[in-house]
């Protein structure tokens, strides 16, 4: 591939930041049912162009994989595309190509997700084929041993690529060790060999069900025709057998520690500063988006001014906060040249440290918030956007106030609101550090940030 | 909400068969509404109004990029992409986004081997903030050495991460200067690294002057607009930026490959890389829509022929995918293939070879044909549900094609395609003598 290179590789940043909301744009009318067997379907017309977009979510995901088997639930929605229904593993790819459709399964800590865009004159097609991977999935052995072996596979071949894509990984699975947060949602390669076909098809009778089920449909359609069509494709689907895990929240850790990943020859450290952070429900997420912003979220935040566009030392430096059920991780991450690492590492915490010590000023929370107002309105312009919105908004049972207020609320967010924001970012002697690069060249200079672990980078698993 | 109406005509267009008449040109809704107009400094602006959300996506194209490049300034056009934010003689460093962001707008831009393109994306409240920051930086862009410096350290981390801390990255610089002997296609839009810490000041001077004129640029402006409200906005905000001389044209053609060529890069890692480049045609050539159309049979999707072969059947690779280049001049087509840790390179690539040779001369069915058409039809449709979506897929048929009306004959062009042009296709393409083999293979472990 000719390289066409950007400007930011910031993409990965604002998708982990707190999503920017709301120039007073008001969903627009969506219908909501729930079906006899529990499935909750959330419908809305949307007829910019001839496209329909699917996005099932099933309670769960990767926070009801069996101990040891961390992964089994993304190897499921893999598999679920190999064969469902009355299609083989290749017919059935070839239906969603025929059709120029787009169908991914995957799955997340929270819940086994499928996604689908399908041309509107083909929707009855994209029902058969989603219904049919969630609930009629072949599940056949030779497809099992293929899809696990390229699961294995994919997880060392990503290793020999850019780390900036491996960095999250390893910061979560070190910060939640012993902690659901901190099982790698795609397995790791050794928990991935533990897995069976029977304990696949065990998990799935326990796991998966109706009752478990957020569908939301947005595109070219009638909702009336659409609901029926749901109820007949879905209204069947029997409840899981097994329970919910009920996660507890982990504590926000005190004191350092650093977890050093060795990979021969890198000529640059990428680094993951983090803390517990805070959950999806919490009702001062705008004013944390608004400290996000100003922090590590945009361009111009305070992480990209010192270590970019001041220093030249990084291409990037961002800050974010993943939210679930309970609070995830709140995070920093830069990189820069190997011998410029402590120098990097030293002016991050720096600029942590001014964040607690000044705070952020009333033109800085003017801005933020006029940039998150700005830049709203495309995060829902399309319908696999909708989609997603809609399901995540069910998924933590929230409502569409969330979206419709979001904009008064980003508002009104005050000063007061704006430091208590601050305090989810760690303090500079309460970090969890994970460092990917030479260890040669920085093993012994690191050690000035606190007591370090150190594993290889070939290592089959994410944490030591 | 954009009229229903139309939606209910596409559907009965799509339910015809064939899907589109050949020459026809598919209606898109609001498509007849976008206005174009060139001011007496050359530049072009086409404008898109679409009401769907109070946002606007403004994409700036410049006809420049690595291809304009030559030993000694390799990289140096997306350098200057990045000091197109560092300020003017009106505007501090830094000024440029922080006003931006402060009024609720973003920003981005990228280089390719063509092009370089500045995209800006806002509420509608900042529609002539944005033209006075375009105009400022077409007419009194400056460089602060000191800034420079520290963005020439910014360009290098780019490079670590994208180039030399990846290995597919590393692989395909390779792969480029190999392939190309004489033409500019064979730089890295990065820059080599001697370059990187080479360029001067004078270099990003000349190189503004040349470029950066009205004339060599086309702005798209779409989404919660008018086009006469942008219009003025050009006027007064880019309008008195004086053309120049047009840019020394690019006139060096790639001699034909007269035998295939290698590139084995052998270093730290787990997973073997197999590449094959072929030299392929431009973006506006007769010929395009049908090599898309065939790398898509090869490599798009689980259904495609090399990743049932390859990934199904004899589970030799990973992954497979394609791409293919669609600039000025005749580029490479691309098929990748990742191994397995311990993967054998030869095997994969005799492989891979069969599966070429077999549809270069049996051709593709007319089953694939069509499969590959509707993915074609479906992406067509996806790349314009937004207003960035549209504002990107006007610019590549306007300046790759001519004409940005090109955009809306793309799926009859596909149409037009039959099995015996991809066969045709094919036989030119996967010629061994038209083929440059990159392949990765994990240095042996120091004490294993």
């Amino acid at each position: 591939m000719r390289s066409s290179l950007n400007r930011l590789f910031f993409t990965a940043a604002l998708a982990l930041s707190a999503p920017a909301f709301a120039a007073d744009t008001a969903m627009p009318a969506f219908e909501r049912t729930v079906l006899a067997n529990g499935t909750e379907v959330l419908l809305m017309e949307k007829h910019d162009v001839p496209l329909i977009a699917i996005n099932a979510q099933v309670r769960g995901g990767s926070l009801t994989d069996p101990a040891g088997q961390e992964g089994t639930a993304s190897l499921l929605s893999d598999l679920m595309q190999k064969g469902a229904g009355k299609r083989d593993a290749k017919t059935f790819a070839e239906t969603v190509d025929g059709a120029g459709g787009k169908l991914n399964t995957g799955s997340s800590l929270s819940a086994l997700e499928l996604n689908a865009e399908f041309l509107s004159r083909d929707a009855d097609l994209m029902l058969e084929l989603a219904s049919d991977a969630l609930i009629r999935p072949t599940l056949d052995a030779s497809e099992f041993e293929k899809v696990r072996t390229l699961a294995i596979q994919s997880q060392a071949a990503a290793k020999d690529g850019d780390p900036r894509g491996l960095i999250h990984q390893y910061g979560a699975a070190y910060l939640f060790k012993n902690h659901p947060y901190g099982r790698p949602v795609g397995g790791d390669e050794t928990s991935l060999k533990n897995i069976t076909l029977k304990s696949l098809k065990a998990y799935y009778q326990s796991q998966l069900g109706g009752d478990r089920l957020i569908i939301s449909v947005v595109g070219d359609f009638k909702a009336a025709d659409m609901k029926t069509k749901i109820e007949k494709a879905f209204g069947g689907w029997g409840k899981a057998t097994g329970t919910l895990p009920v996660v507890s929240a982990r504590q926000k850790e005190t004191g350092r520690r650093i977890l050093l990943i060795d990979k021969p020859g890198a000529t640059q450290t990428y680094f993951w500063l983090g803390n517990v952070g805070t959950n999806r429900a919490d009702s001062e997420r705008p004013a944390q988006a608004l400290t996000n912003t100003v922090f590590g979220g945009r361009f111009t935040s305070m992480l990209n001014t010192e270590l970019r566009i001041k220093s030249g030392l990084s291409y990037g430096a961002y800050s974010g906060m993943l939210r679930y059920e309970q609070p995830g991780p709140v995070h920093i991450v830069s990189y820069t040249r190997t011998d410029a690492t402590i120098q990097a590492i030293d002016l991050t915490i720096a600029t942590l440290d001014r964040l607690h010590k000044e705070g952020i000023s009333n033109d800085m929370q003017e801005s933020a918030k006029n940039y998150v107002l700005g830049q709203f309105a495309p995060t829902l312009e399309t319908g696999p956007q909708m989609a997603d919105k809609l399901s995540e908004l069910a998924l933590y049972r929230l409502n569409r106030d969330e979206v419709d207020l979001y904009a008064k609320n980003i508002r009104g967010v005050t000063p007061e609101q704006f430091s208590k924001a601050i305090a989810v970012y760690p303090a500079n002697a309460d970090l969890v550090m994970v460092l990917i690069g030479d260890a040669a060249k920085i093993r012994d200079s690191v050690k000035k940030y606190g007591p370090v672990t150190e594993m290889k980078i070939s290592e089959p698993r994410f944490s030591p | 909400m954009k009229p229903r109406l139309l939606s209910a005509l596409l559907f009965a267009a799509l339910a015809t068969a064939p899907a589109f008449a050949a020459d026809s040109i598919t209606t898109v809704p609001g498509a007849d509404k976008i206005t174009t107009k060139t001011l007496p400094n050359g530049l072009k602006i086409v404008v898109w109004s679409d009401h769907d959300i109070p946002n606007i996506a403004l994409y700036n194209w410049y006809k420049v990029g690595s291809r304009n490049e030559y030993a000694g300034i390799t990289g140096i056009s997306h350098f200057f992409e990045h000091m197109m934010f560092n300020g003017t003689s009106k505007r501090k460093p830094g000024e440029f986004d922080r006003v931006m962001e402060a009024n609720g707008g973003a920003n981005n831009a990228y280089t390719s081997s063509d092009v370089t393109v500045y995209q800006d994306w806002f509420p509608r409240s900042a529609l002539e903030l944005i033209f006075d920051l375009e105009g400022d930086r077409m007419a009194n862009l400056d460089f602060d050495p000191k800034v420079v410096e520290s963005e020439r350290g910014v360009v290098y981390s780019e490079r670590r991460s994208s180039v030399d801390n990846s290995n597919f990255g590393s692989l395909i610089e390779q792969v480029d200067a190999t392939a190309f002997t004489a033409h500019p296609y064979q730089i890295p839009t990065v820059g080599w690294p001697s370059d990187i810490e080479g360029w001067k000041v004078d270099d990003l001077k000349n190189y503004y002057h040349t470029y950066y004129a009205p004339n060599n640029a086309v702005m798209f402006v779409v989404g919660d607009v008018e086009p006469q409200e942008v219009f003025t906005l050009a006027e007064k905000y880019l309008g008195k930026t004086p053309a120049q001389a047009t840019p020394r044209p690019i006139t060096t053609k790639e001699p034909e490959q007269l035998g295939e060529r290698r590139v084995n890069l052998v270093r730290e890692g787990e997973a073997p890389l197999l590449v094959f480049a072929h030299h392929s045609v431009s973006g506006s050539d007769a010929d395009m829509p049908a090599t898309e159309l065939l790398m898509s049979i090869l490599a798009d999707g689980d259904s495609s022929r090399l990743h049932q072969q390859l990934v199904e059947q004899q589970q030799l690779v990973v992954d497979i995918e394609q791409s293919l280049n669609s600039g000025f001049d005749p580029g490479l087509s691309y098929i990748y293939a990742t191994l397995p840790p311990g993967g054998d390179l030869a095997v994969v690539e005799k492989a891979l070879d069969a599966e070429l040779v077999k549809i270069a001369n049996e051709g593709a069915t007319e089953a694939e044909l069509n499969k590959a058409r509707t993915q074609q039809l479906a992406g067509f449709w996806r790349g314009l549900a937004t207003i960035s979506g549209k504002a990107q897929a006007l610019g590549t048929y306007e300046v790759f094609n001519g004409d940005y009306k090109k955009l809306f004959q793309a799926p009859a062009d596909y149409e037009k395609v039959t099995v015996a042009d991809l066969k045709r296709v094919a036989t030119k393409l996967f010629r061994r003598e038209n083929r440059t083999v990159g392949t990765f293979m994990p240095a042996v472990k120091k004490g294993n």
